[in-house]
């Protein structure tokens, strides 16, 4: 995925300042940020759900408006910030959903689709509760719901807007180490939208960083977590050590 | 984020609306408030000039005024409460139940009209009000149950008294003027005794304002801010129906108004709900104070006989439509709150169980009759021969008629994410009505065959408007509905006032659009069962879409839907059933309403499911309305589509006071 000059803004505020950049086809890629740096919007153009106010993005070598929809939706899946209700839909339902760039609205369900669901809910431990309504679960239930929608998709990427703001601590773990698991066994890429610094650091193979619309920053874990970089991103004053177990940087805030 | 500098200002076409309201007024007075200035002078003893001026026509004017604004706060206080821009005092059956009360008390008790009208439509509002709030009393008040009892008991009212005034109508000829909204004043004692009556009302309306602001957020939010939204909701829908039952007890059913002011309101860029409150309440007396001083000026002295209500869309949905293109889409907090505890029927039970039932239906609707002289009787197996060839077209062209506006409603309810959508408001039924009155009164009498043929060719028309507004740009559903129901009611007020200028053909209208099937010929029914079989299976197709569309926009471009394609795939199948439906039985089933409310009810959720089931349960209850049609006041045969409300809406009211609420 390779942006080109590309940019967005409403009237005369520009949300997205001119941006070149690749996002690698392999691997975790996080995204991090303040709030309103744009972030999310960065995300929802790669998505397609947005156009951007110039500039092209190109995918695969084409740039995205040239691709059909249900193409475009086999090789990137989208998880939105905001997941609605799903009223009225089982999990099963709803991860389902997630084949329909497969079959489309006519094409048969297949063994293969049903193998794809079974398998996808099980990656994210939701298959025991695979009968019951989305609208009926918790919070972390129903991220996980949708998680499995997403992989049932069986996309090449992988566009997660903080895909772990509903869950405790455990199921964050678990998410991340599921989506690393899948990009290295599946050889597939994730930029997912994070706002624990450290949890970047941890399952990430690099981290880019936004501020005011404009890249501030990218690399590698290692590199990036440094604190005059962290200060500039967060406008905090942070600073950096070693996990005393696995020696990954972990970051804090000094004071 | 910048607003648009437009979206700012609502007084600008408040204020515009005003000085056309009072210019077209002034004109209307001018010349004799001139002749009564100029006979102070030598004043004559008796000048009937002076009298209407200030008896006649300065109240209806100061009236028109009134009731436009207490409509147009009612349906504010609705819309907001409801969260629902169709949301006004007709869709609530407040103005129904008070039609209704007087059809009866004129038939079996007409002392009581003499005794006071107005006190008679008073009580049938409350009626039907506190009606509505004991069905939903179980189910937590929510909004979606209120408008969902609320249009099913407005139906049920509509189509009782349409009834009687079909059955009786020598006697009940004037209840269609009263009924269509008469301003005609002979005093100032309505005007005053109605302003003595909002006075009353003011005051709630001012308190209950700021908590009704906070109804932008969800229901959720709302209790943590702590507000009760249950008493809050109760309280603001009883003051909603006192405004409104107030203005009908004194003038008739004014419809519209109530529409269409707070939507023009928030169109013109009234935010907060206090703004949009205001602002719907002058715009709303301003739009009925023109409508009234047009008509006035237009009519001449026929004003009195064409009712100002039947008109009011005339002005007020050009003015809706050219706004429309100024909506924002914003995704509305969802009225739906109560999870579904409902178990998962799979498609297969469904077909089957409802396939049986409404076999056993059709069987028993042959069979079951009336002989000769009315007595009942089951017909023997000798007499099936002669019974199907008589009984059975009609009721294979009723139940076919059901099945395509069940589907129909399914899919645009599905589509909108509106529970209030129906085929009567995409507006195709509305094209059909206006070129069969067209041809009625171009060419008199009409054969059945003439009708159908233009009754479709009006419905094509709506459609190919809809293909060309649709193929533009990518539909937004709330566009397509309140361009729908605009075009709707500007159609409805063309029909209105027809009927009332009281012209026999106004009631061969009236008998063709309440449905009747008792004409079907075996051709006719055969064609109607192909039609329904065909675009059945054909809107089995998409039942994917279904699914995935009510997630909302962005999960479903996520999945590779397109969202603008396949919405109006959709629109474009459910006014092709439409179209189809509308010759056989009529523009005013409810049929399309009502189907997919009874399968939900009964638990049914799976998109292709619901298709199905939707349409079982239309030609269902289109079986059991013709048979009531055909039996129930035998030898006179009601109008099915008349019936079919008569008996969809109790079965729903069962199902709807039948679910316990479980939040």
């Amino acid at each position: 995925m390779t942006l080109d000059d590309v940019s967005v803004s409403i009237g005369e505020t520009a949300i997205l300042k001119p941006l070149s950049l690749s996002v690698s086809s392999r691997g975790v890629t996080g995204l991090v940020g303040q709030n309103g740096s744009g972030k999310s919007t960065l995300l929802k153009l790669l998505a397609r759900q947005q156009m951007p106010s110039r500039g092209t993005i190109t995918f695969d070598g084409k740039p995205l408006h040239a691709w059909r929809d249900r193409e475009f939706a086999r090789a990137v899946a989208f998880l939105p910030q905001h997941t609605p209700l799903a009223t009225g839909l089982t999990v099963r339902e709803l991860v389902s959903l997630g084949r329909y760039p497969w079959h489309g609205a006519l094409g048969r369900f297949s063994d293969a689709d049903r193998q794809k669901v079974d398998e996808a809910m099980s990656l994210t431990s939701t298959a025991g509760v695979s009968e019951r309504f989305v609208d009926t679960l918790s919070g972390g239930e129903r991220q996980r719901a949708w998680l499995a929608m997403l992989i049932a998709q069986d996309a090449r990427l992988l566009l997660l807007d903080e895909p772990l703001s509903a869950l405790d601590v455990a199921h964050q773990l678990s998410v991340m180490a599921l989506v690393r698991r899948l990009t290295l066994e599946r050889d597939l890429a994730a930029l997912i939208v994070l706002h624990d610094i450290n949890l970047a650091a941890r399952y990430c193979d690099e981290i880019i960083a936004l501020k005011n619309g404009a890249l501030v920053a990218r690399g590698a874990p290692g590199d990036f977590m440094t604190p005059a970089r962290l200060e500039e991103i967060y406008d905090v004053e942070m600073d950096v050590f070693r996990h005393p177990e696995m020696g990954v940087p972990v970051a804090y805030v000094r004071s | 984020m910048t607003i648009p500098k437009a979206y700012r200002k609502p007084y600008i076409l408040a204020v515009a609306l005003a000085v056309l309201a009072l210019g077209t007024a002034i004109v209307l007075v001018a010349e004799p408030v001139r002749d009564l200035l100029a006979s102070r002078v030598n004043p004559e003893p008796y000048d009937i000039e002076r009298m209407v001026l200030l008896y006649a026509t300065l109240p209806r004017l100061s009236m028109a005024f009134l009731a436009g604004a207490a409509l147009a706060a009612s349906g504010a206080i609705l819309q907001q409460v409801l969260r629902n821009p169709l949301a006004s005092p007709t869709t609530l059956g407040i103005d129904a139940g008070a039609r209704l009360a007087i059809a009866v008390t004129t038939l079996f008790i007409p002392s009581l009209i003499g005794f006071g009208r107005d006190i008679v439509a008073l009580t049938g509002s409350a009626l039907s009000t506190l009606l509505v709030f004991f069905l939903v009393r179980r189910r937590g008040f929510s909004a979606l149950a209120i408008v969902l009892a609320g249009l099913v008991i407005g139906l049920y009212c509509g189509a009782a008294s349409a009834l009687l005034v079909l059955l009786k109508d020598r006697i009940l000829a004037s209840l269609f003027i009263w009924g269509s909204g008469s301003l005609s004043q002979q005093s100032w004692d309505p005007f005053l005794s109605l302003l003595g009556r909002l006075a009353l009302a003011v005051i709630p309306v001012l308190l209950i304002i700021r908590p009704l602001s906070l109804l932008d957020l969800d229901d959720d939010s709302v209790r943590a801010l702590g507000l009760p939204v249950k008493k809050l909701r109760v309280a603001a829908v009883a003051i909603a129906a006192a405004l409104s039952a107030f203005v009908t007890s004194a003038v008739g059913v004014i419809g519209f108004i109530g529409l269409v002011a707070p939507v023009i309101a928030r169109l013109s860029g009234a935010r907060r709900f206090g703004e949009r409150l205001w602002w719907s309440t002058v715009m709303g007396g301003c739009l009925l104070l023109l409508t009234d001083a047009t008509l006035q000026i237009l009519a001449g002295v026929t004003a009195e006989f064409v009712p100002t209500g039947a008109v009011t869309a005339v002005i007020g949905s050009p003015l809706l439509l050219l706004l429309l293109p100024r909506l924002k889409v914003a995704a509305r907090p969802s009225a739906t709150a109560t999870p579904q505890t409902a178990q998962a029927f799979s498609v297969s039970t469904v077909v089957i169980v409802g396939t049986l039932g409404f076999l056993l239906l059709v069987g028993l609707a042959v069979l079951a009759g009336r002989g000769p002289y009315g007595e009942w009787q089951i017909s023997s197996l000798a007499q099936l021969d002669y019974v199907i060839t008589w009984r059975l077209p009609r009721i294979v062209a009723a139940a076919s008629a059901g099945a395509l506006l069940g589907t129909a409603g399914l899919i645009l309810q599905r589509v909108t994410g509106n529970e209030m959508a129906s085929p009567e408001v995409l507006g195709v039924s509305a094209g059909a009505i206006l070129a069969v009155t067209l041809a009625l009164f171009v060419f008199g009498a009409l054969d059945v065959f003439w009708r159908d043929v233009a009754g479709m060719a009006g419905g094509i028309g709506v459609l190919g408007l809809l293909v060309t507004l649709g193929s533009r740009s990518s539909i937004s559903p709330e566009k397509v509905l309140l361009g729908g129901v605009a075009l709707s009611a500007l159609i409805d007020a063309v029909v209105g006032v027809l009927s009332a200028t009281g012209d026999p053909r106004a009631f061969l209208l009236l008998g063709w659009m309440s449905g009747t099937t008792g004409g079907t010929t075996v051709a006719g029914a055969l064609a109607a069962g192909l039609a329904a079989a065909v675009l059945i299976s054909v809107s089995v197709l998409p039942s994917r879409w279904l699914a995935i569309l009510p997630l909302g926009d962005s999960p479903a471009r996520a999945v590779g839907l397109s969202l603008g394609r396949s919405r109006f795939l959709l629109l474009f199948l459910a006014a092709v059933l439409t179209a189809a439906a509308t010759p056989i039985i009529g523009p005013l089933t409810f049929v399309g309403l009502m189907a997919p409310h009874i399968v939900q009810a009964a638990g049914i959720r799976r998109p292709l499911a619901c298709v199905f089931g939707s349409a079982i349960a239309g030609a269902g209850v289109m079986t059991v309305a013709d048979w009531v049609a055909r039996t129930a006041a035998y030898p006179v045969q009601l109008p099915t589509g008349l019936v079919a409300a008569m008996v969809g809406a109790p079965f729903l009211m069962i199902l709807l006071n039948r679910r316990v609420a479980t939040a």
